[in-house]
Protein backbone atom coordinates (compact mmCIF):
# COMPACT_ATOMS: atom_id res chain seq x y z
CA UNK A 1 0.00 0.00 0.00
CA UNK A 2 2.61 2.28 0.97
CA UNK A 3 4.91 1.32 -2.46
CA UNK A 4 1.62 2.37 -4.38
CA UNK A 5 1.12 5.90 -2.83
CA UNK A 6 4.59 6.63 -3.16
CA UNK A 7 4.58 6.36 -6.73
CA UNK A 8 0.95 7.99 -6.94
CA UNK A 9 2.18 10.55 -4.12
CA UNK A 10 6.24 10.60 -4.12
CA UNK A 11 8.24 9.77 -1.22
CA UNK A 12 9.42 12.77 1.18
CA UNK A 13 12.84 12.39 -0.40
CA UNK A 14 11.40 12.77 -3.96
CA UNK A 15 9.11 15.75 -2.54
CA UNK A 16 11.84 17.89 -1.10
CA UNK A 17 13.76 17.10 -4.41
CA UNK A 18 10.95 18.76 -6.13
CA UNK A 19 10.60 21.46 -3.82
CA UNK A 20 14.53 22.08 -4.51
CA UNK A 21 13.75 22.26 -8.16
CA UNK A 22 10.91 24.28 -7.82
CA UNK A 23 12.91 26.56 -6.04
CA UNK A 24 15.80 26.91 -9.00
CA UNK A 25 13.89 26.37 -11.52
CA UNK A 26 10.19 25.40 -12.37
CA UNK A 27 8.66 22.09 -12.43
CA UNK A 28 6.51 20.04 -15.04
CA UNK A 29 2.61 19.85 -14.33
CA UNK A 30 2.66 16.55 -13.72
CA UNK A 31 5.40 17.48 -10.95
CA UNK A 32 3.12 20.12 -9.44
CA UNK A 33 0.58 18.16 -9.05
CA UNK A 34 2.53 15.27 -7.88
CA UNK A 35 3.68 17.97 -5.27
CA UNK A 36 1.09 19.91 -4.13
CA UNK A 37 -1.30 16.26 -3.41
CA UNK A 38 1.81 15.00 -1.29
CA UNK A 39 1.70 18.36 1.00
CA UNK A 40 -1.69 18.38 1.38
CA UNK A 41 -1.27 14.71 3.13
CA UNK A 42 2.81 15.29 4.69
CA UNK A 43 3.04 18.26 7.28
CA UNK A 44 6.90 17.43 7.15
CA UNK A 45 7.32 18.43 4.05
CA UNK A 46 4.80 21.27 4.29
CA UNK A 47 7.12 22.43 6.73
CA UNK A 48 10.36 21.95 4.80
CA UNK A 49 8.81 24.11 1.73
CA UNK A 50 8.07 26.81 3.82
CA UNK A 51 11.71 26.68 5.67
CA UNK A 52 13.61 26.46 2.42
CA UNK A 53 11.67 29.70 1.25
CA UNK A 54 12.67 31.17 4.13
CA UNK A 55 16.30 30.45 3.86
CA UNK A 56 16.24 31.51 0.44
CA UNK A 57 15.23 34.66 1.43
CA UNK A 58 17.57 34.95 4.52
CA UNK A 59 20.25 34.09 2.31
CA UNK A 60 19.49 37.09 -0.20
CA UNK A 61 18.61 39.47 2.16
CA UNK A 62 21.90 38.74 4.24
CA UNK A 63 23.85 39.67 0.69
CA UNK A 64 21.88 42.67 0.48
CA UNK A 65 22.98 43.81 4.09
CA UNK A 66 26.55 42.67 3.55
CA UNK A 67 26.41 44.80 0.46
CA UNK A 68 25.17 47.98 1.92
CA UNK A 69 28.38 48.56 4.36
CA UNK A 70 31.27 49.33 2.26
CA UNK A 71 33.75 51.85 2.70
CA UNK A 72 35.79 51.68 -0.64
CA UNK A 73 38.33 54.85 0.14
CA UNK A 74 41.29 52.88 1.36
CA UNK A 75 40.31 49.97 -1.52
CA UNK A 76 40.95 52.92 -4.19
CA UNK A 77 44.12 54.33 -2.81
CA UNK A 78 45.73 50.87 -2.45
CA UNK A 79 44.60 49.79 -5.80
CA UNK A 80 45.82 53.16 -7.51
CA UNK A 81 49.28 52.19 -5.28
CA UNK A 82 49.56 49.23 -6.86
CA UNK A 83 48.93 50.18 -10.47
CA UNK A 84 51.66 52.72 -9.98
CA UNK A 85 54.09 50.09 -9.35
CA UNK A 86 53.24 47.58 -11.95
CA UNK A 87 53.01 50.26 -14.79
CA UNK B 1 51.80 56.13 -22.19
CA UNK B 2 50.33 59.07 -19.98
CA UNK B 3 47.14 59.17 -21.32
CA UNK B 4 46.66 55.25 -20.43
CA UNK B 5 47.54 55.96 -17.04
CA UNK B 6 44.97 58.68 -16.83
CA UNK B 7 42.33 56.77 -17.96
CA UNK B 8 43.16 53.88 -15.75
CA UNK B 9 42.98 55.92 -12.30
CA UNK B 10 39.81 57.54 -13.43
CA UNK B 11 38.83 53.77 -14.26
CA UNK B 12 39.68 53.16 -10.44
CA UNK B 13 38.35 56.25 -9.24
CA UNK B 14 34.91 55.53 -10.78
CA UNK B 15 34.37 51.51 -10.88
CA UNK B 16 36.31 50.47 -7.64
CA UNK B 17 32.92 50.99 -5.60
CA UNK B 18 30.64 49.10 -7.74
CA UNK B 19 33.56 46.74 -8.38
CA UNK B 20 33.64 45.62 -5.10
CA UNK B 21 30.61 45.40 -4.11
CA UNK B 22 29.90 42.84 -6.86
CA UNK B 23 32.88 40.89 -5.59
CA UNK B 24 31.59 40.74 -2.29
CA UNK B 25 28.31 39.94 -3.20
CA UNK B 26 29.97 36.99 -5.07
CA UNK B 27 32.26 35.35 -2.51
CA UNK B 28 30.85 37.01 0.88
CA UNK B 29 35.08 37.37 2.16
CA UNK B 30 35.94 41.12 2.26
CA UNK B 31 39.42 40.42 2.26
CA UNK B 32 39.11 38.15 -0.78
CA UNK B 33 37.11 40.58 -2.62
CA UNK B 34 39.53 43.56 -2.68
CA UNK B 35 41.95 41.27 -3.61
CA UNK B 36 39.78 40.43 -6.48
CA UNK B 37 39.14 43.94 -7.11
CA UNK B 38 42.97 44.77 -6.97
CA UNK B 39 44.19 41.71 -9.59
CA UNK B 40 41.46 43.04 -11.62
CA UNK B 41 42.95 46.80 -12.43
CA UNK B 42 46.56 45.04 -12.25
CA UNK B 43 45.81 42.69 -15.10
CA UNK B 44 44.02 45.76 -17.13
CA UNK B 45 47.02 47.78 -16.90
CA UNK B 46 48.80 45.26 -18.48
CA UNK B 47 46.13 44.36 -21.08
CA UNK B 48 44.81 48.02 -21.17
CA UNK B 49 46.40 48.74 -24.72
CA UNK B 50 44.32 45.62 -26.29
CA UNK B 51 41.47 47.27 -25.26
CA UNK B 52 39.82 48.57 -28.35
CA UNK B 53 36.81 50.30 -27.04
CA UNK B 54 34.11 48.10 -28.27
CA UNK B 55 32.23 47.84 -24.70
CA UNK B 56 32.13 50.65 -22.59
CA UNK B 57 35.28 50.47 -19.87
CA UNK B 58 33.14 48.86 -17.41
CA UNK B 59 31.44 46.14 -19.01
CA UNK B 60 35.34 45.50 -19.64
CA UNK B 61 36.38 45.76 -16.52
CA UNK B 62 33.58 43.71 -15.20
CA UNK B 63 34.21 40.85 -17.63
CA UNK B 64 37.61 41.20 -16.54
CA UNK B 65 36.27 40.71 -12.88
CA UNK B 66 34.04 37.81 -13.45
CA UNK B 67 36.84 35.72 -14.83
CA UNK B 68 38.44 36.23 -11.64
CA UNK B 69 35.71 35.34 -9.53
CA UNK B 70 34.68 32.12 -11.36
CA UNK B 71 38.31 30.77 -11.07
CA UNK B 72 37.60 31.01 -6.96
CA UNK B 73 34.62 29.17 -7.15
CA UNK B 74 35.85 26.55 -9.70
CA UNK B 75 39.12 26.43 -7.45
CA UNK B 76 37.12 25.94 -4.37
CA UNK B 77 35.09 22.99 -6.43
CA UNK B 78 37.91 21.12 -6.58
CA UNK B 79 38.85 21.00 -3.54
CA UNK B 80 38.16 17.33 -2.02
CA UNK B 81 35.17 17.43 0.62
CA UNK B 82 36.79 18.18 4.22
CA UNK B 83 33.87 17.46 6.46
CA UNK B 84 31.85 14.18 6.68
CA UNK B 85 28.25 15.76 5.67
CA UNK B 86 24.82 14.03 5.98
CA UNK B 87 23.36 12.07 3.00
CA UNK B 88 20.19 11.07 2.30
CA UNK B 89 19.97 8.05 4.32
CA UNK B 90 20.88 10.34 7.77
CA UNK B 91 17.21 12.04 6.78
CA UNK B 92 14.82 9.29 4.91
CA UNK B 93 14.30 5.76 5.53
CA UNK B 94 14.76 2.75 2.98
CA UNK B 95 10.95 3.81 1.65
CA UNK B 96 11.77 7.78 1.53
CA UNK B 97 9.91 8.42 4.30
CA UNK B 98 11.19 11.13 7.30
CA UNK B 99 12.89 9.20 10.38
CA UNK B 100 10.74 10.51 12.91
CA UNK B 101 13.16 12.62 14.83
CA UNK B 102 14.37 14.44 11.24
CA UNK B 103 10.82 15.23 10.69
CA UNK B 104 10.87 19.22 9.90
CA UNK B 105 8.79 20.82 13.22
CA UNK B 106 7.18 24.00 12.07
CA UNK B 107 9.15 26.99 13.32
CA UNK B 108 8.43 29.99 15.34
CA UNK B 109 9.05 33.20 13.17
CA UNK B 110 6.59 35.43 14.71
CA UNK B 111 9.38 37.68 15.78
CA UNK B 112 9.15 39.32 12.85
CA UNK B 113 12.59 40.65 12.12
CA UNK B 114 14.40 37.26 12.19
CA UNK B 115 15.83 38.21 9.09
CA UNK B 116 17.83 41.61 9.92
CA UNK B 117 18.45 39.50 13.14
CA UNK B 118 22.70 39.57 13.53
CA UNK B 119 22.72 36.48 15.70
CA UNK B 120 20.52 34.43 13.17
CA UNK B 121 22.56 35.65 10.00
CA UNK B 122 25.99 34.49 11.94
CA UNK B 123 23.95 31.16 12.45
CA UNK B 124 22.91 31.33 8.69
CA UNK B 125 26.73 31.93 7.67
CA UNK B 126 28.05 29.50 9.65
CA UNK B 127 25.85 26.77 8.65
CA UNK B 128 26.46 27.92 5.02
CA UNK B 129 30.32 27.54 5.76
CA UNK B 130 29.98 24.70 6.72
CA UNK B 131 28.71 22.66 3.59
CA UNK B 132 31.27 20.82 1.64
CA UNK B 133 32.96 23.08 -0.23
CA UNK B 134 31.75 21.98 -3.76
CA UNK B 135 28.03 22.10 -2.16
CA UNK B 136 28.99 25.51 -0.96
CA UNK B 137 29.61 26.36 -4.55
CA UNK B 138 26.74 25.12 -6.00
CA UNK B 139 24.73 27.23 -3.57
CA UNK B 140 26.68 29.91 -3.66
CA UNK B 141 26.15 29.79 -7.36
CA UNK B 142 22.65 30.13 -7.22
CA UNK B 143 21.88 33.29 -4.58
CA UNK B 144 25.33 35.26 -5.72
CA UNK B 145 25.27 35.10 -9.59
CA UNK B 146 21.87 34.07 -9.81
CA UNK B 147 22.70 31.70 -12.93
CA UNK B 148 20.37 29.41 -13.81
CA UNK B 149 20.68 25.41 -13.51
CA UNK B 150 22.10 25.10 -17.14
CA UNK B 151 24.66 27.98 -16.20
CA UNK B 152 25.83 26.22 -12.55
CA UNK B 153 26.58 23.19 -14.50
CA UNK B 154 28.77 24.88 -17.28
CA UNK B 155 30.46 26.45 -14.60
CA UNK B 156 31.37 23.99 -12.25
CA UNK B 157 31.59 20.97 -15.03
CA UNK B 158 28.88 18.72 -13.65
CA UNK B 159 26.12 16.79 -14.85
CA UNK B 160 22.76 18.16 -14.15
CA UNK B 161 21.94 15.34 -12.55
CA UNK B 162 24.84 16.06 -10.15
CA UNK B 163 23.16 19.03 -9.71
CA UNK B 164 20.06 18.30 -7.91
CA UNK B 165 21.37 16.25 -5.70
CA UNK B 166 23.90 18.03 -4.43
CA UNK B 167 21.36 21.05 -4.27
CA UNK B 168 18.86 19.00 -2.47
CA UNK B 169 21.57 17.74 -0.08
CA UNK B 170 23.24 20.94 0.39
CA UNK B 171 19.33 22.49 1.76
CA UNK B 172 18.74 19.58 3.87
CA UNK B 173 22.11 19.99 5.71
CA UNK B 174 21.42 23.71 5.64
CA UNK B 175 18.32 23.44 7.07
CA UNK B 176 19.21 21.00 9.45
CA UNK B 177 22.08 22.98 10.67
CA UNK B 178 20.21 26.17 11.20
CA UNK B 179 17.13 24.18 12.71
CA UNK B 180 19.54 22.80 15.33
CA UNK B 181 22.08 25.60 15.98
CA UNK B 182 18.75 28.26 16.36
CA UNK B 183 15.26 26.97 16.12
CA UNK B 184 16.60 24.36 18.73
CA UNK B 185 18.04 26.74 21.07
Amino acid sequence: MKKIMHILFLSCLKATELIEKKLLIKLSFKEKIQLSVHKAMCDACTNYEKQSTLIDTAMKHKIEQDEAQVDVSSLIKSTLSKIEKSI
Amino acid sequence: MTQKKYNLTEWVNTYTADMFRWALYKVSDEELAKDLVQDTFVAATEKVKDFKGDSSPKTWLFSILNHKIIDVYRKNAKKPIAVEPKTFSDFFDENGDWFVNKRPQSWDVSDGHLLDNVEFNAVLKACLEALPEKWGACVKFKYYFNKNADEICQELEIAPTNLWQIMHRAKLNLRDCINKNWFQN
